[in-house]
C-alpha cells in the first residue's frame, strides 16, 4: 500500500501539476437501454479524451466519467439534448489532487524526495532521521557530511552531521535526544540542520559563524532508546544495555560521563532512571562522544539539548563549588534567554544546574567543562510540565525557532571570545 | 496503470487510515497485557517503588532561617507544593490554578515540626488567563523516615472561591446520563494529540493527581502529570460522576515514571474527589535474546 501511495504520489507531482486543472467528474444516470447505448457512442469519440472512471454498462449503475475542460461543453450539450441526467461529483480535478497532495505529504507514510519536502512539522522514526540525514548530505554535498562516530549497542549508527566550510576549524558541538523520550529535542535538532543549511549564504550571522567554526550536530544521540519510545514505551529514557545481574534494563546517558561519576545525583539501581552505569562511559554511546571529543581535540563549545522545564544552564551538576567561569557563563546565558523570549515571550530560568534544577552526577557539560571547552551548556526546551514529553507537534517549530535565537547567542558569543 | 487506479488510489488515500502509533508503554514481549494490568508477563519481573523519594534523596540544605533564591529549585518545589494544594480545593475539568513566578522565597527551620517555606507567588487561573493574583503562602514539610505530605496555607483561598460555571453544568449533564461509558487511554498519545472530547476529562486527571501528588511531596519531589494511561468511567453515584484513571506521574528529581490507579468522583457541587488511589508496580522486561 505504501509503495503504491508513494507511486501515486509521484505520479501526480509529475504529471498532476498542470494536466487536471478545470476537469469535472460527472456522475451520469442512465434510465434505459438508449441512453446506455448513446453513452457507449459518446465513449468511442477519441478527441473528447474521455475517461471513464465507470463504463456505461446498465442503466441501474452509476456512470463515471472525467471530462477535460475542453470537452466540457460538448459532453454537457449532448447530456442536455439527450436528456440524460448527471451531477458533478468533482469540480476540478486538479484542486482536489492538489489538497490530497498536501495530506499525503503530511501523513506518516510520505516519503519525502528532498529535505524540503520533510515534515518538520510533526515527530518522526529513526529510519525517517536516518533518511533525513542522509538526504541533506545528498543535497548539499560541499557544506555537509555525515561522520559516523561510533555504534549504538543494539548497532545503530551514531551519526553526527558536520556543517563546515573550510579545513582545520574549531569546532561548536550540539546533541540532542540524549534521552529519548524527549521527541521535541531531536525534531528541533532536525530543524536546526535545515535551518543551518539554508542560512549558510544568506544568514549574515551564521554565515560569519560556519566561516570560522565547524558546527557538529548529534540529532540522535540514543538511537536504541529512540526506537524503542516508538515501538515499546514511549516514556523510555535511558539506553536499552541490558545489566548484567539484573532484570532491568539501560544506563541513564547523562550520569555516565566521568565527571563527578558515582555521585549522590545519581543511582546506583540498575531499575532506576538515573542509573550511572558500571563505570564512567560504560555506554557505546557516551563513549563515542568522548573519543571523538578527545580526539577532535578543538571543540569550544558544547550544547546538550534535554526537555522539558525552560531552563538554559551550564556546569555544574556535581558539584555546589561554582565553575571558574561562573560570571562570563551566567551573562551569556542570560543574554540567550533574552534572546529566546523574542519570538513566543516564552520564560526560561537559567543557572547552574545544581542551583536552578537538582544535584545531577556524571552530566555531558560537567564533563566537556572540565576537559577544557568553556562554553558548555545545557538546554531544558518546552513545555514546564502540562504536556511534559509529549509536547504537541504544532509547538515543534515554534520550539525550535526560539532556542535557535539561543543558539545563535551562545555561537556567537564564541567566536567573539576565542581562548 | 490507467488513470482510472491511480487516480482511484489518491482517492482512496484520503480514507485511509494511518495506523494509530503506539503510544502505551508495555513490556516487549510475545502476548504481553498493556501496562495498565498488574500481571506482567512471564519474562518480565515486578518491581515495586519501594525507595520512596525520601530515601534516594540528595543532602538536603542545612537551612536554617534562609533567604531562597525565587527561581533555583528550593522554593520552586515548594511552590509546586501549593500548586497541588489549590488544586485539590478548586480544580475542576474547566478550571486549573497553577503560578507563573516565585517572587520571594525563604525558609524557617521548626525544628521536629520540620520545615517551613515562605512564598510569594503568582497564581494563575486558567478561567482568567489575563490577571493574576499575588498571593503569600506556606509549606510545611515534616520531618521524619516515612512520607507524610506538606501542610499547606495561602492567603488569597478565599478569594479563589468561585461559582461553577455554565461548561462545568453542561458537561456534568451530559456524563451523567445512565448510558454514558467514557473510557480512553494514552492520554495525550505519543504525539501530545489529545482529543477535544476528552480535554475535559484530561485536565479532570491533572486535578486529581494533585491529590496524590500532595500527599507524595517532600523537599526532594517535584510531581506532573504525564500521562493518562487509562481511563474508564464507573456508575454514577450519589449524583456523583465517577471514574476509574490509571495515570503516569513524572518525578523530575527521580526522573522515574510512576503509576497509579485512582478513583476519581466529581460534581459541580462537590468538587473534585479522590479515593482508592493505588501505586501500580513497574515492569521490568529483559529485552528478547536475540
Amino acid at each position: 500500500m505504501r509503495g503504491l501511495l508513494v507511486l501515486a504520489a509521484v505520479f501526480v507531482a509529475v504529471f498532476g501539476k498542470e494536466t487536471f486543472h478545470g476537469h469535472q467528474v460527472l456522475r451520469i444516470t442512465a434510465v434505459n437501454e438508449v441512453q446506455i447505448k448513446l453513452l457507449k457512442e459518446l465513449s468511442e469519440l477519441g478527441h473528447l479524451q474521455l475517461d471513464f472512471w465507470r463504463e456505461p454498462i446498465h442503466e441501474s449503475l452509476p456512470i463515471d466519467v472525467r471530462v477535460p475542460f475542453e470537452s466540457l461543453q460538448p459532453v454537457r450539450s449532448f447530456l442536455a439534448y439527450n436528456e440524460i441526467y448527471y451531477n458533478v461529483m468533482i469540480e476540478d480535478l486538479q484542486d482536489l489532487l492538489d489538497v490530497e497532495l498536501r495530506e499525503m505529504m503530511r501523513s506518516r507514510a510520505f516519503e519525502p524526495r528532498s529535505t524540503d519536502d520533510y515534515d518538520y512539522t510533526n515527530y518522526h522514526t529513526l529510519d525517517e532521521i536516518y533518511s533525513f540525514i542522509d538526504l541533506l548530505v545528498k543535497e548539499k554535498p560541499k557544506l555537509v557530511s555525515k561522520v559516523v562516530i561510533g555504534k549504538s549497542y543494539e548497532g545503530h549508527p551514531l551519526n553526527v552531521l558536520k556543517f563546515s566550510t573550510g579545513a582545520n576549524r574549531p569546532g561548536i558541538w550540539i546533541d540532542t535526544g540524549i534521552h529519548s523520550r524527549e521527541w521535541v529535542t531531536q525534531a528541533s535538532g532536525t530543524w536546526f540542520a535545515k535551518k543551518i543549511v539554508t542560512g549558510y549564504g544568506t544568514d549574515a550571522a551564521l554565515t560569519a559563524i560556519l566561516d570560522k567554526f565547524d558546527i557538529f550536530l548529534e540529532i540522535v544521540t540514543n538511537p536504541d532508546g529512540f526506537q524503542y519510545t516508538h515501538s515499546s514505551n514511549r516514556m523510555w529514557r535511558k539506553t536499552r544495555k541490558p545489566n548484567s545481574g539484573s532484570s532491568c534494563v539501560g544506563v541513564d546517558p547523562n550520569r555516565n560521563w566521568d565527571a563527578g561519576f558515582g555521585g549522590s545525583g545519581s543511582s546506583n539501581s540498575p531499575c532506576s532512571e538515573t542509573y550511572r552505569g558500571p563505570y564512567a562511559h560504560s555506554e557505546p554511546e557516551v563513549k563515542a562522544i568522548v573519543d571523538f571529543v578527545k580526539s577532535h581535540g578543538n571543540l569550544k563549545a558544547f550544547v546538550s539539548i534535554h526537555s522539558y522545564s525552560q531552563m538554559l544552564l551550564y556546569p555544574y551538576g556535581y558539584t555546589r563549588t561554582p565553575c571558574k567561569d561562573q560570571a562570563e557563563l551566567h551573562e551569556v546565558v542570560r543574554r540567550a534567554v533574552i534572546a529566546l523570549q523574542r519570538p513566543y515571550s516564552t520564560n526560561y530560568k537559567y543557572g547552574s544546574i545544581i542551583n536552578v534544577v537538582y544535584e545531577a552526577s556524571g552530566g555531558s557539560i560537567d564533563w566537556t567543562y572540565n576537559q577544557g571547552i568553556k562554553y558548555s551548556y545545557t538546554f531544558e526546551l518546552r513545555d514546564t510540565g502540562l504536556y511534559g514529553f509529549l509536547l504537541p507537534a504544532n509547538q515543534i517549530i515554534p520550539t525550535a525557532e526560539e532556542t535557535w535565537l539561543a543558539l545563535m547567542t551562545i555561537m556567537q558569543h564564541t567566536k567573539n571570545n576565542p581562548y | 496503470m490507467n488513470w482510472f487506479c491511480f487516480v482511484w488510489t489518491v482517492l482512496f488515500s484520503m480514507v485511509w487510515q494511518c495506523p494509530a502509533a503506539p503510544s502505551t508503554p508495555s513490556p516487549t514481549a510475545p502476548g504481553s497485557t498493556a501496562q495498565d494490568e498488574v500481571e506482567c508477563p512471564s519474562n518480565c519481573v515486578l518491581l515495586i517503588y519501594s525507595n520512596r523519594s525520601t530515601s534516594e534523596a540528595q543532602d538536603p540544605l542545612v537551612m536554617t532561617s534562609t533567604e531562597l533564591n525565587p527561581d533555583h529549585y528550593e522554593a520552586q518545589r515548594a511552590a509546586h507544593a501549593v500548586r497541588y494544594y489549590l488544586n485539590t480545593l478548586y480544580g475542576t475539568p474547566f478550571r486549573q490554578l497553577s503560578f507563573s513566578k516565585v517572587h520571594q522565597a525563604r525558609t524557617e527551620d521548626l525544628g521536629e515540626a520540620g520545615m517551613k517555606y515562605l512564598l510569594e507567588i503568582s497564581v494563575k487561573d486558567s478561567l482568567n488567563k489575563s490577571s493574576e493574583k499575588l498571593c503569600s503562602a506556606e509549606v510545611v514539610y515534616p520531618r521524619g523516615e516515612t512520607q507524610q505530605p506538606p501542610k499547606v496555607q495561602i492567603s488569597c483561598a478565599a478569594s479563589l472561591q468561585l461559582n461553577t460555571s455554565a461548561e462545568e453544568e453542561d458537561f456534568y449533564k451530559r456524563y451523567s446520563a445512565a448510558d454514558s461509558a467514557v473510557s480512553g487511554k494514552d492520554i495525550p498519545d505519543s504525539y501530545g494529540h489529545v482529543d477535544p472530547e476528552m480535554v475535559p476529562f484530561w485536565k479532570l486527571a491533572g486535578v486529581a493527581s494533585t491529590f496524590i501528588m500532595l500527599n507524595e511531596s517532600n523537599e526532594n519531589t517535584l510531581y506532573n502529570l504525564a500521562q493518562v494511561a487509562k481511563i474508564t468511567q464507573l456508575e454514577s453515584q450519589n449524583g456523583q460522576l465517577r471514574l476509574e484513571y490509571v495515570v503516569l506521574l513524572h518525578d523530575m528529581i527521580s526522573q522515574e515514571i510512576i503509576r497509579w490507579k485512582m478513583l476519581v468522583s466529581w460534581s459541580p457541587a462537590e468538587g473534585v474527589k479522590v479515593s482508592d488511589t493505588q501505586l501500580l508496580p513497574k515492569c521490568h522486561c529483559k529485552p528478547p535474546t536475540p
